[in-house]
Formats: structure tokens, sequence, C-alpha cells
């Protein structure tokens, strides 16, 4: 339920380690020292903790190629919580130490094991695990607010405000809450005087004009490989974002996603903890079982009552029968150069209006490109400053036949050699794709306008809006080995 | 100002002990001067947040002991109701900080008097409901005081049981977003409560309808009968969710608990308005109420149940696994449990969750709470049942993973695999191969470190699982030694994966084969291009591959020959290149099929021993040679015994013959092995020997005489700079007899200083330390440039009868302010009246004020104690230091006692008792001794020493 410490480290290029906040928490180690019994191992000085933590991800020694202690292969990371060995006693371990990373931060907390120590309690018994979790996740979105990018000032200003962050959400080890993203956009702090309470996770009450807007953004991912001996393969997932300015202390509102006809059926559903109430029906498929056994089509209702932050409603996965852009790519070694094509076909289905469509072709373990002489039937193609990376801009449009090609030879012969890839050696190269199409989903899934309800006493204004996006859409070269990305290819 | 602050807190939070020692402070001091500044009106409120946080973190540093805890508390208290009411941040942190300090010094749990008044005020707050304008950002004061008083309860159950009823109202009442730690607070309690009337054997129905009802005297019956400092205690502060109901107390109510029920609804009710985390508490705190209540199915979650499926957030969607493993079938049908399972696939997976989230879900998977466990008992990592192949196939490892899902994902498929029967022929077992290639060839391709590691443990945990199969294995180490003969570098990595399969799997020949695989590779070597770094690890690996009985050695040695014939010519030939060839020529003199490499080994040693081009190595080569050539097979092998068979922790002794090989031998005889558990520990011996005082010279000479004769002995700079402190040797209790430690030889004590006050110490030998045989005595002399309190941290090197050298920490050596006291050193033919002269005469000096005594100070220290008390006291503390003076002890009007602190320091005491109280005079020509004094006699007067 609770956790004992709290620890944030940032890692620099140079690999240097530096603890930039700790925390503990007295009284819940007070607790930890009761349940402990003899088998107690107290939190020892942060060097030591820092010391153990990196070991333990990989991290210390980094100019050393083998380490006992961090390589040996029968030591196997497996689960989210770590293990530190604070001496070669077998009791003195600190269990289980959570991380999560993300760019130059390392947020790791302990949480209390509230349960015998002996023999281990699995983590799915100890809630303490999911609140440490969901805690440490909250607080990287806080301190990494600026959107992932290093940004040292803005960091170390959020770092400066984590006291006082902390006494709100985790006063005393119990986390209450995750800290607030950014300050809502209207937010009068009044009480209401109604007997309805307000929920805990909404900072005030809105005042003014009502408006809804509910966001419907899908993304594709995909691995074509050209080869009759592996399946191309492609995924789409979905996430519906709401941002909802509506007055009352509980204003219902129900979104209502619908299918086409044609439309695949959304698999793997999962909904914001303020929906109300969640239709079996809505949870049954699921992408894992194979079986297409459900028939469900919708509609998929989500009532709920609004937070007043933009909020991410649900989310979900489906399998759409065709990828949108079917691609092919072929290598070939011919005396000193590389001859390369590529045909790009836009599938019938999809609307021919895109915000930007890009492809990339990188080049690794080579010299730098020296000579270019490659022709596309459409676009334009660059080649990057780097002189390793041909960027073929398709535009807005592809041509009126839909597809589309490129073709010619490269040379490498450049002064410096190019980036390196250990998986791409030898023939192994890719397209990857970039691409966002407005007004279109995959599933066909969409929020119509009028099926928006709000109860409340305004009438609310209603805006909604869906568009696709591609995310690690890769085309790989037929005539070299690619690397296998799915179990769908054992069935 | 509060930069300084804030430098000073942040360093004490980061480890007090090595802030007290590098600022040369006390704890005691530290604490003045936080509640000093804490006091000052002129200090600026965030910094008075900033001097809270020691004792919000550190609570136990500067609160020692129950009153020091307990007069802190009441001064925290004090600085709470003098701050304007208006500066929320300050006033909560000074509420965290009260509890931090009441709850770790154990003040809560002894319900001691500070605690109950700061129970009242904390009880008034929350009722205090005058607090509306509170802006809602900040977060108040009554919100902070519920998780003030749902921590005192959490760290003492029962507390708060007699307040029940009016929690639940005031949680009821309360319509703002403070509801939420109201309810929190009250669901703790309310399960709380319920646990002590389920472990009291004799309640029933009628003792939770009064408890639920408020019936204060029930309510307090329930509190007062739990006795608080039993076992029971703690273990109402762990989980009750853990298994199959098992060890759950429950409350037999019969089916009618409406009250209990309507308040559980209520409570379930209203959870849709608690953020996630404090959701997820209270689910928990209700199932474990329904849980101790057979009265209340469980089917009352069953309307929350979709809700917490379909979920985003992990917290809440770990409660239905809890409720899983609380009800089992009773809330879960057959249907609903593979449901939950294919949701936790679909989750280990899912591209929206964080990487963390998915491999706690995957955990999940692996001790998934089954209805009907098959083989419950062991915790370890078991398939559910209902998790098939088909579904395994989402969790396929793939190289886009990170290196811990992927690990992860290729121990779950190993198992479903292994508890799946394939073989071979199997499609999943053969996409797992083909992962494990695909791996191989990144690292083979120059992947980083990362990739190399995580390859060589996802290569274990296949191996682990199917290294039987014959097919694979054969392959693997064909592609193994491709990739050895690319990347020399990889030696150690190789040799680990040998090592570690070897002792996994004992019964296997993969490591025989691996090695002569790499034996092969080796030898077929051309040694024309070969950089040394090449030819380092090819020995390095070739001496592993002679350690095996079952490979022939003739290809290792006719490599070996031709080594030594080129190096010999070639710069190569360095120290460390002959050693490496050593290190093989070892193990095969070792190796069982010498026979029929005599001549050959032979032959190299010899040459070696002739031509090698540095002189160490050719020594060696002429002592194996003659080894060789002079002693049987037997002889030779009893030799060189590597000593590697270990039997646990018992180790073969260790001949010293394999100092130049460099091998694992030479490695654990010339490391330095670190002890597992304390193995030793000083014990302090309070003998204090007996003084026999000359008979006084008649003419006492006045006392300034006296003083200067004291003080001239001081001239020389050792005189009298020493404390001696006495203590034992012994094993320590963690190290049973019949280990390998019983015996201990050529020990060597070193004590190390954890803050400047003493001059370095040296080094301590005890020639032995055996069980049998009484334990040595070590005087340790310590040099104090100031006689402070200090800790000492001990470790000992030690040899044991097996010839290992062990390293071993014994616990750290607390000098007490105490231990530093000596007899004042005066000429050894004073008697009583000189000495009295000199107390006397230094009594007058420090109190006299004269101008040389700029270090000198007078204190007064009161206490109330008996006759008899004070007479223990002084015999017990004091003895060695009371001067005996012409009234001979009888009359009980005044005692003076006189101090030394070496090097320089002089304490007097006049201990007198007056009335009902007893007041020591006290007078230090150092200063900066009143804090350690003040401690030490509180000490010795409070009743928790005496």
């Amino acid at each position: 339920m609770s956790i004992r410490a709290l620890w944030i480290i940032s890692l620099d290029k140079a690999e240097n380690v530096s603890l930039r906040f700790s925390k503990r928490f007295s009284t819940v180690e007070h607790r930890a020292k009761l349940l402990g019994g003899k088998a107690y191992a107290p939190v020892p000085d942060e060097d030591v903790v820092l010391q153990l933590l990196m070991t333990e991800l990989g991290l210390s020694d980094p100019e050393k190629s083998y380490v006992p202690l961090r390589d040996n292969c029968s030591h196997c990371p497996r689960s989210p919580a770590l293990e530190l060995h604070l001496s070669p006693r077998e009791r003195d371990t600190l269990w289980p130490v959570l991380t999560v990373s993300q760019g130059p931060l390392i947020l790791s907390c302990l949480p209390l094991v509230d349960a015998p120590t002996k023999p281990r309690p699995p983590l799915s018994s100890l809630l303490s695990v999911s609140k440490g979790l969901t805690l440490l996740s909250g607080l990287q979105a806080f301190l990494l607010s600026s959107g992932g990018k290093t940004d040292p000032e803005g960091l170390a200003s959020r770092l400066a405000l984590l006291p006082s962050v902390l006494l709100q959400i985790c006063p005393l080890g119990t986390p209450l809450d995750v800290p607030i993203l950014g300050s809502p956009a209207t937010s009068a702090a009044v009480t209401p005087a109604g007997n309805q309470k307000q929920p805990a996770w909404k900072t005030g009450l809105h005042r003014g004009r009502a408006a809804v807007t509910v966001a419907l953004t899908e993304v594709v991912r995909s691995m074509q490989y050209g080869n009759p001996y592996k399946q191309d393969l492609w995924d789409v997932y979905g996430t519906v974002t709401c941002k909802c300015e509506v007055e009352g202390v509980l204003p219902n509102v129900t979104v209502t996603l619908t299918l086409p006809p044609n439309g695949s059926p959304l698999q793997d559903i999962l909904v914001h903890p303020c929906v109300t109430s969640v239709d079996s029906s809505i949870l049954t498929a699921t992408s894992v079982d194979g079986s297409d056994s459900s028939a469900f089509w919708g509609p998929y209702k989500f009532p709920f009552s609004p937070p007043l932050e933009p909020f991410r409603l649900c989310s979900y996965t489906s399998q759409v029968p065709v990828p949108p852009i079917l691609g092919s790519y072929q290598l070939k070694n011919e005396d000193d150069c590389l001859h390369i094509s590529a045909t790009l076909k836009l599938h019938e289905s999809v609307k021919n209006s895109f915000e930007y469509c890009e492809a990339h072709l990188p080049f690794f373990n080579r010299d730098q490109m020296s000579a270019v002489d490659v022709r596309v039937s459409y676009g334009q193609l660059d080649v990057n400053r780097e002189k390793n990376l041909l960027v073929w801009i398709i535009g807005q449009k592809f041509s009126k036949s839909r597809e589309i090609s490129l073709e010619g030879k490269i040379s490498f012969g450049g002064p410096v050699p190019g980036p390196r890839d250990p998986m791409c050696s030898g023939l192994t190269s890719y397209i990857k794709l970039y691409f966002k199409v407005p007004d279109l989903t995959l599933s066909g899934c969409s929020v119509d306008q009028h099926s928006v309800q709000v109860y409340s006493t305004a009438k609310a204004k209603i805006f909604t809006s869906r568009e696709l996006q591609s995310k690690e859409y890769f085309i790989w070269n037929s005539t070299g080995s690619a690397p296998v990305s799915s179990g769908q290819m054992i069935l | 100002m509060t930069e300084q602050w804030a430098e000073k807190v942040l360093l004490f939070c980061r480890s007090p002990a090595r802030f007290l020692s590098a600022s040369g402070t006390t704890a005691d001091a530290v604490h003045a001067e936080l509640l000093r500044e804490l006091r000052d009106d002129r200090a600026q409120d965030h910094v008075k947040v900033l001097l809270l946080a020691p004792y919000c973190e550190h609570p136990l540093v500067l609160c020692p002991s129950v009153s020091v805890a307990e007069d802190s508390a009441l001064e925290l208290m004090s600085v709470f109701s003098q701050c304007s009411p208006k500066v929320f941040p300050l006033r909560c942190h000074l509420l965290v900080a009260v509890t931090s300090v009441l709850v770790c010094t154990d003040c809560v749990r002894r319900r001691s008097s500070a605690v109950q008044d700061v129970l009242e005020l904390l009880l008034v707050i929350v009722q205090d409901t005058s607090e509306l304008h509170s802006d809602g950002s900040s977060r108040s004061l009554r919100a902070t005081a519920c998780d003030c008083l749902r921590e005192m309860e959490a760290c003492c159950p029962g507390l708060l049981s007699q307040h029940l009823e009016l929690l639940g109202a005031l949680r009821q009442r309360e319509s703002s977003r403070l509801h939420q730690a109201y309810t929190e607070l009250y669901s703790l309690v309310l399960r709380n409560s319920v646990l002590q009337l389920a472990q009291d054997t004799g309640s029933g129905p009628e003792q939770l309808k009064a408890l639920l009802e408020g019936d204060v005297c029930v309510a307090s019956e329930v509190t007062q009968d739990s006795d608080l400092m039993n076992g029971k205690d703690v273990s109402a502060l762990s989980s009750l969710v853990l298994g199959p109901m098992g060890a759950v107390p429950t409350l037999q109510t019969g089916p009618e608990c409406k009250e209990l029920r309507s308040i559980l609804s209520s409570l379930l009710e209203d959870s849709y308005l608690l953020t996630s985390l404090a959701q997820s508490s209270l689910l928990q705190k209700l199932i474990e109420l329904v849980a101790m209540v057979p009265g209340v199915s469980p089917s009352i979650f069953r309307a929350q149940l979709l809700r917490l499926l379909g979920t985003t957030e992990v917290s809440l969607l770990h409660t239905t696994l809890l409720m899983k493993s609380a009800f089992t079938d009773s809330l879960f049908s057959a249907e609903d449990e593979e449901f939950l399972l294919k949701r936790l696939v679909v989750l280990s997976q899912h591209p929206l969750l964080s990487t963390a989230e998915k491999l706690f879900y995957l955990d999940c998977l692996l001790h998934f709470p089954e209805n009907r466990p098959i083989g419950s008992g062991d915790r370890d990592e078991v398939l559910p049942v209902l998790f098939t192949p088909q579904l395994a196939t989402a969790l396929v490892p793939t190289v886009f993973n990170d290196r811990v899902t992927m690990l992860t994902r290729f121990n779950l498929l190993s198992m479903v695999y292994v508890e799946d029967g394939e073989d071979e022929e199997g499609k999943g077992l053969a996409y797992l191969y083909e992962h494990l290639v695909a791996l191989l060839g990144i690292v083979g391709n120059g992947g980083n470190r990362d990739t190399v590691s995580t390859f060589f443990r996802a290569s274990f945990l296949f191996l682990s699982h199917f290294g039987h199969i014959e097919n694979f294995s054969r392959h693997l180490i064909k592609r193994l030694c491709e990739l050895y003969l690319d990347h020399t570098h990889l030696a150690p990595q190789l040799i680990n994966l040998a090592n570690e399969t070897q002792s996994k799997l004992p019964d296997s020949n993969f490591t025989v084969a691996l090695l002569q695989g790499f034996q092969r590779t080796i030898t077929k070597v051309s040694l024309t291009n070969l950089k040394s770094q090449e030819l380092t690890c090819h020995l390095r690996v070739l001496s592993r591959v002679a350690e095996e009985r079952d490979i022939p050695q003739r290809p290792t040695l006719l490599f070996l020959s031709a080594v030594v014939v080129a190096s010999a010519s070639s710069p190569l030939g360095n120290w460390r290149l002959g050693n490496s060839i050593l290190a093989v020529c070892r193990c095969l003199l070792t190796h069982p099929d010498l026979d029929s490499m005599l001549v050959t080994l032979a032959d190299v040693l010899q040459h070696m021993s002739s031509s090698y081009r540095d002189t160490d190595i050719q020594d060696h080569s002429r002592l194996y040679y003659t080894l060789l050539t002079n002693l049987s097979k037997e002889k030779l092998a009893g030799v060189l015994e590597r000593g590697t068979a270990t039997e646990g922790d018992q180790v073969k002794k260790r001949s010293l013959s394999c100092i130049v090989a460099e091998s694992e031998g030479q490695a654990s005889i010339l490391t330095i092995h670190r002890t597992k558990k304390d193995v030793l520990k000083l014990v302090e011996l309070n003998a204090t020997e007996p003084r026999q005082l000359p008979e006084d010279v008649k003419d006492s000479c006045g006392s300034v005489d006296a003083i200067v004769d004291y003080r001239s002995q001081f001239d020389g700079p050792e005189f009298a700079s020493e404390v001696t402190v006495r203590y034992q040797l012994v094993h320590s209790e963690e190290n049973q007899p019949g280990s390998p430690f019983d015996r201990l030889f050529s020990i060597r004590l070193h004590l190390s200083l954890t803050d400047d006050h003493y001059e370095a110490l040296r080094d301590v030998s005890v020639p032995c330390l055996l069980r049998e045989t009484p334990p040595p005595v070590i005087s340790l002399k310590l040099r104090p440039r100031q006689p402070y309190p200090t800790t000492l941290n001990a470790s000992a090197v030690f040899t044991t009868q097996d010839g290992l050298t062990w390293y071993s920490n014994l616990p750290n050596i607390e000098v007490s302010f105490q231990q530093t006291f000596c007899p004042v050193p005066v000429p050894p033919a004073w008697g009583p009246l000189r000495r009295l002269d000199l107390f006397n005469a230094l009594w007058s000096e420090i109190c006299g004020g004269s101008e040389e005594m700029v270090e000198s100070a007078e204190s007064l220290f009161c206490c109330g104690l008996d006759r008899g008390a004070l007479e223990e006291l002084l015999q017990r503390h004091l003895k060695t230091f009371v001067l005996e003076d012409d009234g001979g002890g009888g009359d009980w009007h005044e005692v003076r006692a006189m101090v030394f602190l070496p090097p320089l320091s002089h304490l007097l005491l006049k201990v007198r008792r007056e009335e009902d109280a007893v007041t020591f005079d006290i007078a230090t020509d150092n200063w900066r001794l009143l804090p350690h004094v003040n401690s030490f006699l509180q000490d010795i007067t409070s009743s928790d020493t005496r």
C-alpha cells in the first residue's frame, strides 16, 4: 500500500549518474521494521543504493565489457521489481525495487511488503507494487511534461517543486494521486453546495460555456517483408481523447463509437476510470484468442463523468483486412554500387489526402553515399546532410494511379563512415513510412457529433475529429534477411 | 540563508551519520538548532518547511528516545499553534513531522501523553469545517490531519477504534473533494476494528453492531483487550489477502449483518469518486473486510467488476486479482477466470501501456490466482492451466523488445513449450531458436554491451529448458564457435555460459561439447596473424577446456607447443603470455590423460624453461618440469590439487604451487573472500581495576602548588593522552558452531574512524581465535583529539584452516562519552588530600572566571532521585572518580567527582541532595563537552536506563 523511499536519478549522455532527488518515508520504514522482524534490511545511504541500482540495471562500469556481478548469464532480470543485494549476507536485500526510465531520468521506489517475506510473495499479492508503478509514471510525466525533450532547466524547476507536490499526493508514503499536468483550463475552486460529493479527481468546477471535444486517433504499424515465407503484418490501435467543459459537480456525458457495416470490430478495449459503467459485450473481444467468436459490432457506449483536464477516454485495437500502403523494396549489389528499387501502393479504400507522407530509406554500416542516381515516379527525393538517408517526400497525395515507384543506383564511398546498426547488416535494410491522414480511421470507427450526449443545463457545443497516423511502419528489403516481429508467424 | 539551510538539510537527509561526523556536531545539537530556527519568528515559512524534512525523514536520529521525541513533538505543536492559520503548507508539514516523530519513536504504540495531545488536536482539526475558504489547489489542513491519523492507525492498528462512528459520520457529511481523505481514514479504522473483533474469539454479531454504532464501552473494550505489544499487532499490519482465504481470521455473524453490509455498499458506491490510487486502497480494505465477515457475500463486488476489468489503470486492475485470490470461485466463474486471464495477456503486450506495467502483468500471469490451483504451497512461477500456446503467441519475444521484456517473454514461452511437450519439430520451439540465432547475429554484427549480455542470458534460458534437444544444441555450439572466432573478446561471457550451464545441467554433455568445439576452433587457428590479445583469450578458453576430464587434450598440447616455439623468438613472449601458457600447462598436469601427453608436455615446459624471454616464466616452467618428471601422477595431482572441489562452504586445503597459474585456484587463494555473515564481534569488557591510593603525605602544600605540580606533568606530549578500552574478540551469534570459521588464525583487526575526533587507530593483530579456548582480550588505545563519543567501523582479515583468507565486517563499535572518562592522572604518590586540593584548585579556576580559562564553563543539572537510587548511580557510574573526603561518605551532603578526558579536558562534578531533588554542579574547562555531559547525566538518571 505504501512506499518506503523514492529516488530520482538522471543519466547524462556520458553515462554520468547523479541523484537528483530522494525521499524516505520514515513511518513506512517503521512499519517495514515491524513487519520484517529479523529479516528487516534498512534502506542504506543514497550512494549505496545508486551503485547497486546501476549494477542491476546493467549501467555500472560502462567501460568494462564483462563484469561478473552485472553480466552473469544465469542472473536474469525478469520482472519490474529488482532485487538489490546490500551485502553478501542473504538477508540484506532490498526487494521489490521498482524502476521506470525515460530519456535522461530513472525513477525508482521501494514499496512496502505487507506480507510474510518467506517464501517471497508474488507481486500480484502486493498492492503497493502497482501503486508504486502508478506513482512513478505520474511523477515521470510531471517531470518530463515538456514533451520528453531534455530541458535541463525545466526539469530542475519541476524537481524543486517535488516536495510540495509530494505533500499533496503522497504526504506520508501512501500514494493518493498523481501530479496534475499543467493547470486545468477553468478551475473555479468553489465547493459545491448540494449533497452530491465532488469527485476527488476533479480539482474544481467548470463555469462558462459548455463544450465537448472528442478526438479519435488511430495508429497503424506494419512490417512488410515481400517474402512468401514471411507473412506481412500490420495492426491498428486507436485512442479517444476528450476535453469536456461542462458545468456541474458530476455531469453525465456519453460518447458512442460506431462502426460502418464493413468495419472491423474493436478489441482489447481499455477505459478511463471516470467511465461509470462498461457493458460486458464491449470487453469480450480480444486480439489474443485467435478465434473471431465475438459477434459484437457496436455501438460502443461510454457513459462517464469527465474530469476538468483532457483525458484518454478509451483505447482499442483492431484487425483490419489490408494495410493502407503496401510496399515492396529490393536491393541488389551491382559492381561497386547498390541497385535499389521500391514501389508503394495506396489501397483503394484509403482516402488519397494526406497531411504529410514521407518514406525514409536509411543506410547503415556503410560509408557515406558518394553518388546517388535515383529517380522517383512521383514526389521528390532528398539526401540528408549526413549522406546516409534518402528521404522520399510524397506530400499530400499519391499519383492518380495510387502506385508510385523509385529506382536507381547508389555508390558508397564518402570519406566518413555512416551510422551503425547491428541489426541492419548486409542487405538487411528497410523503408520506414511516416504519414498522417486526417478524417480517416482504418477500422472505420467514428464518433458522430450527434451521438455525444451531455446531460447538463446548458446546451454543449460538440467537436469531433479523427485521424490516422503511422508508427513503426516498415517495409523490409525482400532480398535480405529481416527480423521477425510477431508470434503470428508461428501460426 | 535559505540556500545554506537547503544545503545542510539535504546533506543531513542523504546521510545523517556522515553529516554529523563531517560537521563535528551531535544529533542533539542539530535538533536544538533546528528547533531554535523553527521557533524564530523572523525565519521565513518556506525555510521552516525545509527544516522539517529531517524530522520527516530521519526522526530516529534527531529523537533517539521516547522522552526526546515527546518533547520535540510538543515543541513542534507549539510552533504549529503559533503560526498564522493562513500558512497551510507549513502547518501541513508540521503535522506530518509530528506524526513521523511520534510514530517512529514508538510513542504512538506506547500511547504516551504527547500522543494523546496530538491525537486530540488532529481530531479537532478533522471536525473543523470552518476552513471552507481554503484554496482548492493547496492541500487543506483537514486532509493532512486525516492522513496523519491514518498513518498512526496504520502503524498502530486499533488506535482509533473508539472514534469509528465519529469518523463514519464525518465521511458521510463531507461533500467537497476532501471526502477521499475521510474515506481512506474511515475504511482503515473499520478494517482494523473488525480485525480486532475477529481475532478475539468471543466476539459475534452483537459486538460488531455495537462497534459500528459507536457504543464506546464496547469499542474501548476492544481497544483495551488487544495487547498492543504482542505479535498480533504485527500481523494486523500485513495484508490479509494472500491466498484462498487461508489465514484470514473470521468473525462469525450469521447472515444478519445489515449494518456492515450497508456501510460497505455505501463505500463501494462512492469508490468511483476517488482517485484510482485511493480507490484501489479502499477496495483492498473492503476485500479484507468481506473476507473476514462470511456473513457478507463477495457478490457485493459484482457490480464494480466490469468497470475494474475494463480499466486502463494498473492499480485498479490489480484489485481484481486480489479479489480473485481472496474469493476464487465464489466471485469468479470459470468463464470469468478465462476472461481475466485473456485480459492479462492483452495487457501484457498492449501498445499503449508502459514497459513496467506490461512486465508487472507478465509477472501476474506466472502467479495467476487460479480458482483451483494445482500444487499450491510453493509460490514459484507456474503457468496457469488455461494459458494455451495459442494465447502465448501474443507474447513471443522479438528483437524489437527491450532487454527485460525480451527475457521475460523468452522465459515464459520456454515454460509454455516445455509444458506443451514440444520437441525439435515444434513450431514454437523453432521460433524461439530462430530468435536466439537472430540475437546472435546482432551480437556478431557488433551489438552493444546490453545486447551481448541479453543474448547470453537468452542462451542460458534456452539451454536450461531445451539443452537436451541434440539438434538445437549442436547447431548452437557451431554458431557460438563461429561467434567466438570473430569476437575473441567474448571469451569471459562464453566461459561464464559454459560454467553456468554445467552447474545448471550437471547431466548434460552440452558444456563438454561446447568446450570441445572451442578447442577445435582455436587449435585450427593460424598463429601468424594472431594479435596478443586474441592469443590471451584463446589460452584462457583452452585452460578452461583443459579442466574437463572427458576432453582429449592432444590438440591443445600441440597448439601450446606451436605457441611456445613461435613466442620464443617474437615480441609476443612477455610475462603475461607466459603466464597464460603456464595456466594451461598446469591444468594439463592434473588431467587424467597425463600419461599420454607426458613427453610433449615435458618438451613444452623444457623449451620454456630454457628459451622463454622472461626469467620468471623460465623459473616456473622449470618447477613444473621438475614436478612432472620426478613425481608420480598421484603425487603430482596431490601437489597441484586445485582445491576447487567444494562442498558447500567447505573448501579443501590449497597448495601454493599454483601461484603462478592465472586460474581460478590462484584467484581464490590470492583474493580475499568476503564472508556472507558477520563472523566476529567485539564485546566490551567492563572490569575496572581497583585503585590503591597511597597514603597522603601529611603536609598538604596548598591547592596552588597542587595545580602547578599537576600541570607540569603535561609538558611531555605523550602524557596521559590515551584512553584504553578493553574488548573481547568472540565469534558472533550468526556464526554457528561447526562452520568453517570455528578456528581462525592471524586475525588482523582494522578499525577506522567515522569522524576526525580521534587519531587514526593502528591495526590490531590477534594470533588466533578458537572456539574451545577463552576469547582473546584486546585493548584499544584511543587517542582523542576531542573526547567525544564516536563510532568505529571495524573489519577483520583472517585465515581459515583451509588456507583461504577472508574479510569480514564486524558490528560497529560505539564508543560512548563515558568510555573516554579517565581517572585524573595525578602523580602516583598523591593521596586523597592532594587530590582534593587539585579539585578545589581547578574548580575555583574554572568558576573564578579567570581570563586564561576562556574555554571553561559551568552548568547545573537537576533531577529527582531518592537516596538509594543516587547511591546506586554513583556506585555504578562514577565510583572511580569520586574523591574521598574526610567526611568519609557517611554524610550525604556533597560528593565530588573529578574526571579527566584526554588529551586535556577535565570534568568536575559536585553532587548534592536537596529536599527532593539532586543537583549536579558541573564545571569543565572545555565548554564543548557540555551537550555530551548533559546527555550522559540524562542517560544515567533517566528511568529507562536505571
